[in-house]
């Protein structure tokens, strides 16, 4: 079996596969469906950080008790909207809304107080809405020019039919994303964005690759269009790169994740890692298996 | 020959740019969030034309030069209205907030009253009491201090109360509305023609006649009443007197004003004065949209964690690549150490003579190339394999196989590469950072593909004979096919 795969010569009929991966993408559809329903119903909801939303977070080190945090969300100096701990750390961060500055720095000294650290010790943060927005903005903004460059860049090189299945490949990992980050209200931080555009690089990175090598194989065997044999053949061959690629681009990200659990290090850098997880999975997961039921629609029977 | 020249001239190039930088201990330029420190993003209106907001941050950027301690301080513009303030290395907010400044608007105001001559604030009076001669009725005026007898929110448009450190001494002021603004003056210096410094003041043609009526009126006077106010934000920074000599019924005439300091001063007085004078108002007022606060010990916390992380992942990949090309993983590993060195090496350069920060999206977009640039050599090889598979000879295979490759790693590298200088150009912040990054390493994967990529593996592959060596299989198994 290993010798067959790597040899590229794992006979796995691709193009047979095609209605039951169809329905594996149908069902996938639905599930997209139920989770952005349920988030525009208001079941769910997508957690942003204070980068979006405007407030204060205030984070420090400290030994705590459950009761301490109690007394905090329950002070009158500023509301507190919402608080996180972390494993294997001391560590402890309160968000609470926009104050007048007498009001955070009398808040930022109680803090002081009640865990008996210095007041510089403490990360204060203050965001107003405009700075998270203006990211999406400019980052939504970004999106749509780049989007339309890969369709006219994939139908030159290419053919239009093709971009259509590399941007479909896109959506598809885009929306697991945001799927898994309704589901388990991570947070959405400005580097979260920042990642989410990665992905979409990663995502078309290897769908190129893939086209690339079904047009080689198309020249090698003297077609002009998309057949099942080259389909199959073509398929075959890559998986072997495809599982490789998605190791080593998967492995430092997976350290970042795993050492930033381990010191108990939660921040902007985890921040990147975990959606860029998630994106390099399920890229390397789309442009094989979401392409095949719509490169096989292409093929000429 | 020239192959061989090639295939060198990258890691040659690493090799030394790395030395040169370890000798002239250079390291890249850490962002705030790598360092710790103080970052202010100020939002001003919409509207603003960008001309007055580059005043702003010209003003803002002496500002903070001229209050000194702040190691390279960056102000910038970033989108259409807001100003990006960034301190490394400062964690005292106050400081960072005072070297900004609010709006700072700057005042001419005269002087109605003092402290000087009673010895407590002018906004007192204290009515004897025939009853109890030692305890005489206080009565203050409205909107000052019960103490101390200091306007509590001043408003530059009526009287106020405001204390001013004369040579080290308190004095309470009683002051009239502003009769002049920051706006008013052209140009503001200090100068030491002979024995003493002054701070020598140019008013704005359309202000000259306004500064000359005040004059007027304020040589008239005498005693503390012929002092002239300098208020920034509520607070008197210099209450010089008319000269005796000024003509009640002329003024000061030609728009010009010297303002003595005393030969006690050694300049750093007067040169203060003339910055508060000549950058004291900003043209247009900010909002703080967002204070960011990082602690050293955090960013170096974070910094740690991304070069752990790097480190790790780039040992296991290595392990990976070795077990499974071989020989071939080991030209690829070998390529990857100097593409680490180079990407070091120019990053500190970049951070040395165009100021380029290495910051937290940065470091992502790294440990992402690392994927990408690990990936070319991963295509290259499987298409050796592939040719090896259909039965040319290893030397043939190895140059069809680089050749093929190259188109395609190009093609994807282009999409990388438009992807970054879109996000470069289109995005804001952070994500800058991390598109040139992105960028920069792949142009680096390119050049490695091409040069090094290229002649390496055909120069290696010919001296080959076996392909347990290059890859997991044995010969009869990959011809047999």
């Amino acid at each position: 079996m290993f010798k067959n795969l790597f040899l590229g010569n794992t006979s796995i009929n691709f193009y047979e596969k095609r209605k039951f991966l169809q329905n594996v993408l149908i069902i996938e559809v639905l599930f997209f469906l139920i989770v952005f329903v349920s988030a525009s119903l208001g079941l769910l909801n997508l957690n942003f950080s204070v980068d979006f939303t405007g407030g204060t977070t205030y984070q420090f080190s400290s030994d705590y008790a459950k009761s301490d945090i109690d007394e905090i969300l329950a002070n009158e100096i500023l509301e507190v909207s919402r608080y996180q701990t972390f494993e294997n750390s001391s560590s402890i961060l309160f968000r609470a809304v926009e104050g007048t500055q007498a009001q955070e720095t009398q808040f930022l000294n109680y803090l002081a107080n009640k865990f008996d650290i210095n007041a510089n010790e403490i990360e204060f943060q203050r965001v107003g809405p405009t700075f998270g927005q203006e990211i999406t903005s400019s980052g939504i903004r970004a999106l749509i020019i780049f989007l339309s460059f890969i369709v006219l860049l994939i139908s030159i090189r290419f053919q239009f039919r093709f971009s259509i299945v590399a941007l479909i490949a896109l959506l598809h990992d885009l929306f697991i994303c945001t799927s898994i980050y309704l589901l388990l209200n991570f947070e959405i931080t400005p580097s979260t964005v920042i990642a989410l555009l990665t992905i979409l690089g990663y995502s078309l990175y290897d769908t190129v690759i893939l086209f690339d090598k079904l047009r080689d194989s198309q020249r090698l065997n003297k077609e002009s269009d998309l057949s099942i044999k080259t389909l199959n053949k073509t398929f075959n061959e890559i998986l072997m790169r495809s599982i490789n690629t998605s190791i080593t681009s998967a492995v430092p990200i997976a350290s970042i994740l795993f050492l930033g659990n381990v010191i108990g290090l939660s921040g902007t850098l985890t921040d990147f890692a975990l959606p860029l997880f998630i994106g390099i999975i399920s890229g390397t997961y789309s442009s094989i298996f979401v392409t095949i039921p719509f490169l096989s629609k292409i093929i000429n029977k | 020959m020239k192959r061989y020249f090639k295939l060198l001239f990258l890691p040659i190039l690493a090799i030394g740019l790395f030395i040169y930088v370890q000798q002239t201990s250079l390291t890249p330029k850490l962002g705030l969030d790598l360092q710790g420190g103080i970052s202010v993003i100020l939002t001003a209106d919409e509207e603003t034309d960008p001309e007055v907001l580059q005043k702003a941050v010209e003003i803002m950027r002496t500002r903070i030069e001229a209050f000194g301690d702040v190691q390279e301080p960056e102000i910038s513009i970033s989108g259409n209205s807001a100003v990006l303030v960034q301190l490394p290395g400062v964690t005292d907010q106050e400081r960072a907030i005072q070297a900004l400044g609010a709006t700072g608007l700057l005042t001419f105001r005269p002087v109605l009253d003092s402290s000087i001559d009673t010895g407590y604030s002018p906004a007192f009076q204290y009515i004897p009491n025939e009853n109890d001669p030692d305890n005489p009725t206080k009565i203050s005026v409205p909107g000052v201090d019960e103490e101390i007898g200091i306007t509590i929110s001043d408003n530059p448009n009526f009287d106020s109360y405001l204390l001013s450190i004369d040579q080290g001494y308190p004095v309470i002021y009683h002051l009239g509305p502003a009769e002049l603004t920051g706006n008013d003056i052209e140009d503001a210096i200090a100068v030491y023609p002979e024995n003493e410094w002054i701070v020598s003041l140019d008013f704005k043609a359309e202000s000259e006649d306004k500064f000359t009526n005040l004059t007027k009126k304020l040589a008239s006077e005498i005693g503390e009443r012929r002092r002239l106010a300098i208020v920034l934000d509520g607070e008197i920074v210099s209450a010089p007197g008319i000269a005796l000599d000024v003509n009640p019924d002329i003024g000061i005439t030609g728009g010009t004003a010297a303002i003595s300091m005393g030969n006690t001063d050694t300049g750093e007085s007067a040169n203060n004065l003339a910055v508060i004078l000549r950058y004291g108002a900003l043209p247009v007022s900010f909002e703080r949209s967002s204070i960011q606060k990082v602690s050293a010990s955090l960013g170096e916390d974070t910094l740690n964690l991304g070069l752990q992380a790097g480190l790790i992942g780039l040992i296991i990949i290595s392990i990976i690549i070795i077990l499974y090309y071989r020989l071939l993983g080991l030209v690829s590993v070998f390529g990857l150490s100097m593409f680490g060195l180079l990407f070091y090496s120019v990053i500190s350069l970049l951070g040395k003579f165009q100021g380029f920060t290495l910051t937290l999206a940065g470091i992502a977009g790294i440990i992402v190339s690392i994927g990408l640039a690990a990936d070319s050599y991963i295509v290259t090889f499987e298409k050796l394999k592939d040719e090896i598979k259909v039965g040319r000879s290893f030397e043939f295979a190895a140059n069809k196989a680089v050749d093929d490759s190259w188109k395609t790693i190009l093609t994807a590298d282009f999409v990388s590469l438009s992807a970054a200088f879109l996000l470069y150009i289109l995005a804001v912040g952070p994500i800058r950072g991390f598109a040139l990054a992105l960028g920069i390493a792949t142009i680096f994967d390119l050049l490695f593909t091409r040069l090094y990529t290229r002649n390496s593996v055909p120069v290696l592959v010919a001296k080959l004979d076996n392909t347990r060596l290059m890859y997991p299989i044995k010969n009869k198994d990959i011809t047999n096919v």
